[in-house]
């Protein structure tokens, strides 16, 4: 299985580095930006009031919301969002492309003629994506460590929250595009699964944000399990978030092994 | 070594599959099978793979079930796919290595070997290959482990017919170290060069399974005769091919018969020859239909 590992890794090095190369890029642009903007924010409370307070609440700027005058409420608001967004459309590609791959380009034929189960070739697929997710996320972690101590008072708890909780929310889509990639493995519609499911779940955060009628919805969109006024005001994820996340990842990596063991590979 | 019992493989109505394919190859020898495409021989293949899973019936190799012991298979079987589609991005060195781990066995010796002999070139992108070069790749990924079984899918499709004949001196070798080998193909000829049995599949059902010398020799002639007599399709005169005057069919009952038949015709030029794997083949086919 390490034999996988490590082709399964390199094959995916590339994409990698490029992912994280745009997430570090985005992000640590907003985060340089941050003195140009820190004194304007110290008096902005006024110019605030001025919009709605749902429009607000979408930004995260709502009532006891984040403040922008502080480096972790500005990160929240202004890069935060790339890093939720972008790390979770790379989780889904990634999750969703690494087993479909192999049928869609055929190469499955010569996999599975080796001497290895089909569990370990899932499990080693597995632990690639969760290796290429954790690499993402240290390498963010450093880029918010040095902010975070050049801009303010570095909190580690926050810090940490705020480097690692978007692994969750990454597992999650990655778990059910991969649950989702047994069923499609033509590579063209497996992207647009992908980012449909990182986008639309995104779309339904800001209409359970929008209004109350549809607060129910924030229970399945990963990114309110992770949304920065948690992390800053409450330093913590939601148990009960925790929970469903888990769950959810659980069980959509046990239903796909599941249904890869008994799969008709097609080629 | 290799045996299947009532092997059915369903898929749907539109795409057929295998209906009650019982073989047992032996250990040791080359078994042919041959049909044209879309008969069931890749489905046949896969199924003893585990690719795909049996509908009903059972195949097991050395003993070991195709399902359940699939893994162990695999550890005995080196697979060379009917279409190549290897990881393009990899060097063939880098491919050829990633292939090899999968066991336990060296391979070293014979992977630098079959390169030598196949003429490969492993500096390059296995993107960047021909279909020949391709194929090259595909036999020594699945013959450097030294497996005790091949089972090869159209195996010379690409190659040209020097590196064919390269590639049929490197089977016979293989035979000779007692390995089993199931070798499927349309092309009958090569069939006929190297198998010692041979078992025909059409529209998914095995219709034939006899030593390459029995469907040779025992059972048919072909049979070219000139004459001017007209003649009336019987017993021995069946499927008259004319050309030219000449007038030619294939004969499968006793020679006697047949002798005792041209007697009565003038005849003003004869030959009998050994017909072709294809025209036996064929004949096959033709009287499967009329059952």
């Amino acid at each position: 299985m390490r034999n996988l590992i490590y082709a399964e890794f390199k094959r995916n090095f590339r994409s990698l580095l490029l992912w994280t190369a745009i997430i570090v890029g985005l992000a640590g642009l907003m985060l340089i930006m941050f003195p140009a903007f820190e004194d304007v924010f110290s008096n902005i409370e006024d110019l605030l009031a001025a919009y709605p307070a749902e429009f607000l609440e979408v930004f995260g700027m709502g009532e006891g919301g984040l403040d922008m005058s502080n480096i972790y409420g500005w990160f929240g608001i202004e890069g935060y969002l790339f890093v939720t967004l972008i790390g979770g459309s790379y989780a889904a590609i990634l999750g969703s492309s690494i087993l479909s791959k192999e049928e869609d380009e055929h190469t499955i034929e010569f996999l599975l003629a080796k001497p290895i189960s089909r569990t370990k070739i899932l499990v080693g697929k597995c632990v690639v994506i969760l290796l290429n997710l954790i690499i993402m996320n240290l390498v963010v972690s450093i880029i918010l460590l040095i902010a975070f101590s050049v801009y303010g008072d570095l909190n580690i708890v926050v810090w940490l929250l705020y480097s690692f909780a978007p692994l969750l929310l990454q597992l999650y889509l990655a778990a059910l595009a991969l649950l989702a990639s047994i069923f499609v493995t033509k590579s063209r519609k497996v992207i647009s699964i992908s980012l449909g499911l990182a986008i639309g779940l995104y779309v339904i955060m800001i209409i359970s944000d929008l209004t109350d009628k549809a607060e129910f919805l924030k229970y399945i969109t990963p990114y309110e399990y992770v949304n920065a006024k948690d992390i800053v005001t409450n330093h913590m994820i939601r148990p009960l978030y925790l929970g469903i996340a888990l769950s959810v990842i659980t069980v959509s990596v046990l239903t796909t092994w599941q249904l890869y063991k008994r799969k008709d590979i097609t080629v | 070594m290799i045996k299947t019992t009532k092997l059915t493989k369903y898929y749907n109505k539109n795409a057929r599959g295998i209906l009650d394919v019982t073989l047992d190859i032996k250990k040791g020898e080359i078994f042919g099978f041959i049909g044209p495409n879309g008969a069931g021989k890749s489905t046949t293949v896969r199924t003893i793979l585990n690719l795909i899973f049996p509908t009903s019936g059972k195949a097991t190799v050395n003993g070991l079930d195709c399902v359940t012991d699939s893994v162990e298979i695999r550890d005995l079987v080196g697979y060379i796919p009917g279409e190549v589609h290897f990881y393009g991005d990899m060097i063939v060195s880098e491919f050829l290595e990633y292939a090899a781990k999968f066991t336990n066995r060296p391979y070293k010796k014979r992977q630098a070997e079959l390169i030598e002999k196949l003429e490969l070139d492993v500096s390059r992108k296995i993107e960047d290959l021909s279909l020949g070069n391709k194929k090259k790749v595909a036999i020594v990924q699945a013959l450097q482990t030294s497996p005790k079984i091949l089972i090869l899918d159209e195996p010379t499709s690409g190659l040209d017919p020097l590196m064919q004949n390269t590639f049929f001196t490197i089977i016979k070798e293989e035979k000779k170290q007692g390995t089993t080998i199931f070798f499927s193909s349309h092309i009958l000829k090569e069939v006929q060069e190297i198998c010692d049995r041979v078992g025909i599949i059409k529209e998914g059902r095995l219709i034939q399974v006899e030593t390459v010398e029995e469907i040779m020799q025992a059972r048919a002639k072909r049979v070219r005769i000139k004459t001017s007599d007209t003649i009336k399709e019987t017993d021995v005169f069946v499927d008259v091919i004319k050309n030219n005057g000449y007038m030619s069919f294939v004969y499968t009952g006793k020679i006697n018969d047949l002798l005792q038949k041209l007697e009565k015709i003038d005849l003003q030029d004869l030959t009998i020859t050994e017909p072709s794997l294809e025209e036996i083949f064929m004949h096959y086919y033709e009287r499967e239909e009329t059952k």
